[in-house]
């Protein structure tokens, strides 16, 4: 039940997990949506203002409200910062849409006209507060706070408090609100809105206005609901997710797997009454039952305990990967979302049909038994889960499959083929189980006497009785310790790609960006000021600048990343790596200034991109086609990278702040020093991370790093309930010995011998599970990084064998078995002579 | 002193830009000549003349602005509708230190009403905006000011006023009529003591009017004379007045008449009331406070506000031997414009008969009554 319990667990964690940090993000965007009913956005740098005047025509849909919506930190008077989502709104229009009530003129039972609102935002040091936010930090109106963004930071006056209702409650109320003029002057936007609000005078006609609005609209504008925002996140996640909720299933795998094997124990030990119950009247209907009904049973409690320790579980994934996501792709306030009947309809329906799938196998097995051998004990167990040959046959079956699995391409951009190939690889792994036992059993003797005498013989000889019994317990060993070989595979060889990657391509020797720089969403910029004194600085040979735009792409608007830097500066110090054409270099020359792009390889695996090729672009006059004069390797984003030159990018999207430097520096300058003297003269407020070129490559590997702390997380809980499983099957065997035992302690064995043999026993499992879960583990990661990874996220990985790790986890596993031999050990040492049943 | 009837508008002006100020520093300006606030927006001093079209245009040295267009119309069955359309510009910063054309300069306020006679109807909607992408605004050197799709501009010598709110609106065409008449000393009108509480305000008392009126969607032609005021300055505070009552008459022998009486806070009328009187050959004649008697007669009671208006009255100016009834052509013809100035206001076609030198006169007009909801005018006019 353990094992079920944790499975469910683990389900449930996961699902809770991912819709936390989506749903984070959607109730956030529902919040502050109000009651927009659709909204016009630019081609990734927003609206221009300049075509806001042609747009007065909207007023005949609805009202009509300009939008910067952006992401900073506050620091609040007690030090400390927080991060913020800013609102800047024209509140003459926007008060329709959001409703914004203060607490000072809700005290006089007041909502604030719009006029009363604007003339607290007018001065731009006004700020206008949450009461949530000021509750928590102490803070009032007047209170003197300062906003930091980008690499500024900005003093503000707290001129309202917003009541702890509608947008105030978005982020746990994390939102500032400013003037959209204050707004545009911080974050570096004046020209731009971020989007245009329309709220519908008819809202059910929203189907129509959409279509009218969009027919009408200018080139570079489109129309569309606030959800697509949402529905954009939710896919920019969905591998990621669609990822951590495979891996939860094989956990719920394994705790089946244990189902199984405690049905199979349970008929296996009650043989004797089950011919009983037969001999007294019992049909083999009620005997199945009673065995279906065990799993049932199981089932159920595995599944009610699952759901609140699910619930726990899902809070410490959440941590995990809200700092994953957060640093991938979105800020989100990710919080796990209360138990639904849905995660108890979802407990239910994945483990009571599940468990008792399991369960059938035994439990007609048991229903079975011939009454008269049994209560005799004349009848012997079955020959088997499957015979070895039978075994062996299936599993090659299985792994025919897998092989042809993997030549599937994926199916609307998930790998489902290719987790179809890594099931069948895993289930045919556990079909060798029996067929390892059963060479173990032919061939392991000599090697055990040798090493341990006679409990060597006597262990092995018991193995060799069981391995029906055993069969289930490994094969579930095997497929966690598959999982774990090939979750390690995979991402040491990602790892060691990654590493390899950015020393080629990270050649800069400083890298400066906005410390409070959002992790994604628009970017936080870098001033002028900043950049000119970093390029008047003497030991600085060359700046890059870098620009970041998220901007939709094809047909279902993907959100990809438009990236801008000076193309000159890269070729003459930058070190990208091109895996199209053969002299990627001459490529991006040609592409200085010219209407061609680089792409990532994520972008051109996901959008079948080639050399060559034309992609479209939104751009604010209009999609316009790029020709792809190169691909290069790159693993920052799987949502893919168009680059292009700076120029050309000015000419479409116009000036706009870099979100990021690298700089050059002459050979002979120290990074270190140099960085400290920038940082030094930049004064002691500044805002600004300026990482060396060695720190920024440990910074990224650490992302990498943390990105799969939850994937080990949840192989450990994998390989826990295994190791339990074995155990508890040593367990009943050990038990179900006892008279056998008891007479070996009659002819002088040792309470020390037989503790030994158990715990050899136990040994002997653990390193032969993960002899075969290394052999599968291996095919396992192959389709990981051939298949999944490449259907998934579209990087190249240069396969790669951890052998210290794999060589380390051997050594843990064979300890680990030891170990959990150790309680059965006991027991059966406990046995006393005269204990004969 | 004529000026003096146009308070009201400075009233609710005056309230959002009370309001505003509460939250702006003042810009560090220097005081430089005499007729400049030391926030910087200039004073009326009375060395310009009025000059046409030019003076049509907006005035962006001063603080406040206003366009305001009041008739009758009928339609060929007879049908009668009133209707008002002002446009608003209220300085808020004269030079913005944030470089965003979102930085608040001025605020562009819009009111519409539409009276429907027959059905006993008054529709009106309003609009606020902070001009800063052309969504609203007003051109200097002519008459072109609008916000949104409302618009009031010159096409010639013909006013074109387009306002029309999702389902009501009027779209109409003003001729100069009588042509401009201005108010006070050459279009100056004094407001009190300190140099520059002035203002220069013109009127344009009678103006044919043709086009159409919207009602629930369907457009409906219609026909009559129109009331077109234009007033700018920048500062004509007045303490201790609570509201006050303004009529624009126009008799059927070709005469039109302003007359207004600002009620103090203990119920007499204040010195500043007055009027114009504009023969049917366009001479015009100031009418001070002691000319004029008013009485109100019938109330009405707002639901909306609570407010008692009176709806009838009596007006007699003695030099003149008029004495004539007021009686609204409608009762509720109340304003609740919280959504852009945020003044509770009476303003509706009215329609007059009586007697002047013993003729027997008849005619319409429009009333304006303010200072009987809400907040006393002390504490929203600073």
């Amino acid at each position: 039940m353990a094992g079920l319990t944790l499975g469910v667990a683990v389900v449930i964690a996961i699902r809770l997990a991912n819709t936390g940090s989506v749903r984070g993000f959607e109730t956030a965007l529902d919040v502050v949506a109000g009651k927009t009913s659709l909204e016009i956005v630019g081609a990734g740098v927003g609206v221009p203002e300049s075509q806001l005047a042609g747009l007065g025509w909207l007023a005949a849909y609805g009202r009509v409200s300009p939008v910067i919506d952006r992401r900073a930190r506050i620091r609040v008077p007690a030090g400390r910062e927080y991060a913020v989502q800013v609102l800047g709104v024209d509140v003459l229009r926007d008060q329709p849409f959001r409703e914004y009530r203060l607490v000072r003129f809700a005290r006089e039972g007041q909502n604030p006209r719009p006029h009363e609102l604007l003339a607290l935002l007018l001065d731009a040091a006004s700020v206008v507060l949450t009461e949530r936010f000021a509750v928590r930090h102490d803070i009032d109106v007047d209170t003197a706070v300062q906003l930091v963004i980008g690499d500024r930071v900005h003093d503000s006056v707290v001129r309202g408090l917003l009541l702890d209702e509608g947008p105030a409650r978005v982020v746990d109320g994390q939102l500032v609100l400013l003037d959209v003029a204050t707004a545009q002057l911080l974050f570096d936007r004046l020209g731009w809105v971020d989007r245009v609000e329309i709220q519908l005078f008819d809202a059910e006609g929203i189907d129509e206005a959409e279509a009218a609005i969009a027919e009408r609209l200018p080139d570079g504008l489109r129309v569309q609901r606030p959800a697509q925002r949402g529905r954009q996140v939710e896919k920019m996640l969905a591998a990621f997710h669609f990822n951590l909720t495979a891996l939860s299933y094989i956990a719920l795998m394994v705790g089946l797997f244990l189902v199984y094997n405690t049905i199979a124990v349970s008929v296996i030990s009650r043989r004797a009454e089950i011919g009983m119950l037969r001999a007294l009247g019992a049909t083999r209907r009620v005997v199945l039952r009673l065995f279906l009904g065990e799993a049932a049973a199981l089932a159920v409690a595995g599944a009610a305990l699952g759901l609140p320790v699910g619930w726990l579980l899902a809070r410490v994934a959440v941590r995990l990967t809200t700092t994953t996501v957060n640093t991938l792709y979105i800020t989100s306030a990710a919080a796990v979302p209360p138990l639904s009947a849905a995660e108890l309809a979802l407990a239910c329906a994945v483990s009571l049909p599940l468990a008792l799938a399991a369960a059938a196998v035994p439990a007609l097995e048991g229903a079975g038994v011939p009454p008269v051998a049994a209560v005799r004990g004349a009848d012997r167990v079955s020959s088997g889960v499957r015979p070895p040959r039978r075994a062996a046959v299936t599993a090659a079956i299985l792994f025919a499959a897998a092989g042809w699995f993997s030549t599937r391409d994926a199916v609307g951009g998930l790998p489902l083929y290719g987790l179809a190939a890594a099931l069948a690889v895993v289930a045919g792994g556990a079909a060798l189980a029996p067929v390892l036992l059963a060479l173990f059993r032919r061939a392991g003797r000599p090697a055990l006497a040798r090493w341990f005498k006679v409990e060597g013989l006597l262990a092995h000889a018991n193995l060799s009785a069981a391995v029906t019994r055993l069969a289930v317990s490994v094969a579930a060993l095997v497929v966690s310790l598959a999982m774990l070989a090939a979750i390690a595979i995979m991402i040491g060889s990602f790892r060691a790609t990654v590493s390899h990657w950015v020393g080629q391509t990270l050649r800069a020797d400083l890298f400066v960006a906005a410390a409070s720089r959002a992790p994604a969403g628009p970017a936080a910029t870098i001033s002028t000021a900043t950049e000119q004194r970093i390029a008047a600085h003497p030991a600085v040979a060359a700046v890059d600048q870098f620009r970041t735009v998220d901007l939709p792409y094809g047909s279902d608007g993907d959100l990809i990343i438009l990236g801008a830097g000076d193309f000159e500066v890269l070729l003459a110090h930058g070190g990208l790596l091109f895996k199209h054409p053969a002299d990627g270099h001459a490529a991006m020359a040609r592409a200085v200034g010219t209407e061609m792009v680089v792409v990532s390889e994520s972008f051109a695996l996901k959008h079948k991109v080639a050399v060559d090729d034309l992609v479209e672009l939104e751009t604010p006059r209009g999609p316009r086609a790029f020709q792809v004069a190169a691909v290069y390797y790159d693993y920052s984003s799987d949502r893919g990278l168009v680059v292009m030159d700076r120029p050309t990018f000015e000419r479409h999207y116009g000036a706009h702040r870099p979100v990021g430097l690298t700089v050059y520096l002459d050979a002979d300058a120290d990074p270190d020093a140099v960085r400290e003297e920038l940082l030094a003269g930049l004064g002691s407020g500044q805002q600004l991370l300026i990482r060396t070129n060695a720190t920024l490559r440990s910074e990224v590997l650490r992302i990498f790093d943390a990105t799969f702390a939850v994937t080990y997380a949840l192989e450990a809980i994998a390989i826990f309930v295994a190791i339990m499983g074995v155990a508890a099957t040593l367990l009943t065997l050990v038990l179900e010995r006892r008279h056998e035992l008891g007479l070996m302690r009659l002819i002088g064995a040792s309470r020390r011998q037989i503790r030994r043999m158990v715990v050899i026993e136990a040994t002997v499992l653990g390193v032969l599970s993960q002899a075969l879960g290394l052999v599968v583990g291996v095919a396992l990661s192959m389709i990981l990084i051939y298949v999944i990874n490449v259907q998934s996220f579209g990087w190249t990985i240069q396969f790669r064998l951890p052998f210290g790790f794999l060589a380390r986890s051997t050594v843990l596993i064979a300890v680990a078995a030891a170990l959990s031999g150790l309680y059965p050990a006991r027991i059966a040492g406990a046995i006393a002579v005269e204990d004969r049943r | 002193m004529t000026g003096c009837g146009r308070t009201t508008r400075r009233r609710f002006v005056g309230g959002v830009a009370g309001w505003l100020w509460l939250g702006i520093a003042a810009a560090p300006f220097a005081q430089t000549p005499a007729l400049v606030t030391p926030d910087g927006w200039r004073q009326v001093d009375g060395e310009s003349v009025l000059q046409f079209p030019r003076d049509h245009g907006s005035h962006p040295g001063y603080r406040i602005e206003w366009w305001y267009y009041t008739g009758n119309l009928s339609a060929a069955g007879g049908r009668r509708f009133g209707y008002q359309v002002t446009f608003f510009r209220i300085g808020v910063d004269p030079a913005p230190a944030n470089p965003s054309r979102w930085a608040v300069r001025d605020l562009f306020m819009a009111h519409l009403a539409l009276t429907d006679v027959a059905r006993g109807r008054h529709l009106a909607a309003e609009r606020l905006d902070r001009g800063a992408v052309g969504w609203a605004g007003a051109r200097t050197g002519t008459l072109d000011v609008w916000n949104g799709d409302w618009r009031a501009e010159l096409d010639g010598d013909t006013h074109r006023i387009t306002a029309v709110d999702r389902a009501f609106g009027v779209d109409l065409r003003l001729e100069p009529g009588k042509g401009t008449v201005p108010h006070g000393e050459r279009g100056v009108s004094r407001k009190g003591d300190q140099p520059g509480n002035a203002s220069y305000y013109y009127s344009m008392t009678r103006m044919p009017t043709s086009g159409r009126v919207w009602l629930d969607g369907v457009p409906i032609e219609v026909s009559g004379a129109s009331w077109m005021d234009h007033e700018f300055g920048t500062t004509f505070l007045e303490p201790g007045q609570v509201g006050w009552d303004w009529f624009s008459l126009q008799l059927d022998d070709g005469t039109d008449l302003m007359v207004f009486q600002i009620r103090r806070a203990d119920g007499r009328p204040d010195t500043h009331s007055g009027g114009t009187w504009v023969d049917p050959d366009a001479q015009r004649s100031g009418l001070a406070g002691g000319q004029i008697v008013l009485e109100a007669g019938r109330r009405w009671t707002s639901d909306a506000s609570g407010a008692v208006y009176p709806v009838a009255w009596r007006l007699a100016v003695a030099d003149r031997q008029a004495d004539l009834r007021i009686e609204a052509v409608v009762d509720a013809q109340e304003l609740d414009t919280a959504a852009s100035t945020g003044v509770t206001y009476w303003e509706g076609a009215v329609t007059v008969s009586g007697q002047i030198d013993g003729r027997t006169v008849a005619g319409r007009g429009y009333l304006e009554m303010t200072g009987y909801a809400g907040r006393p005018m002390s504490e929203v006019f600073r």
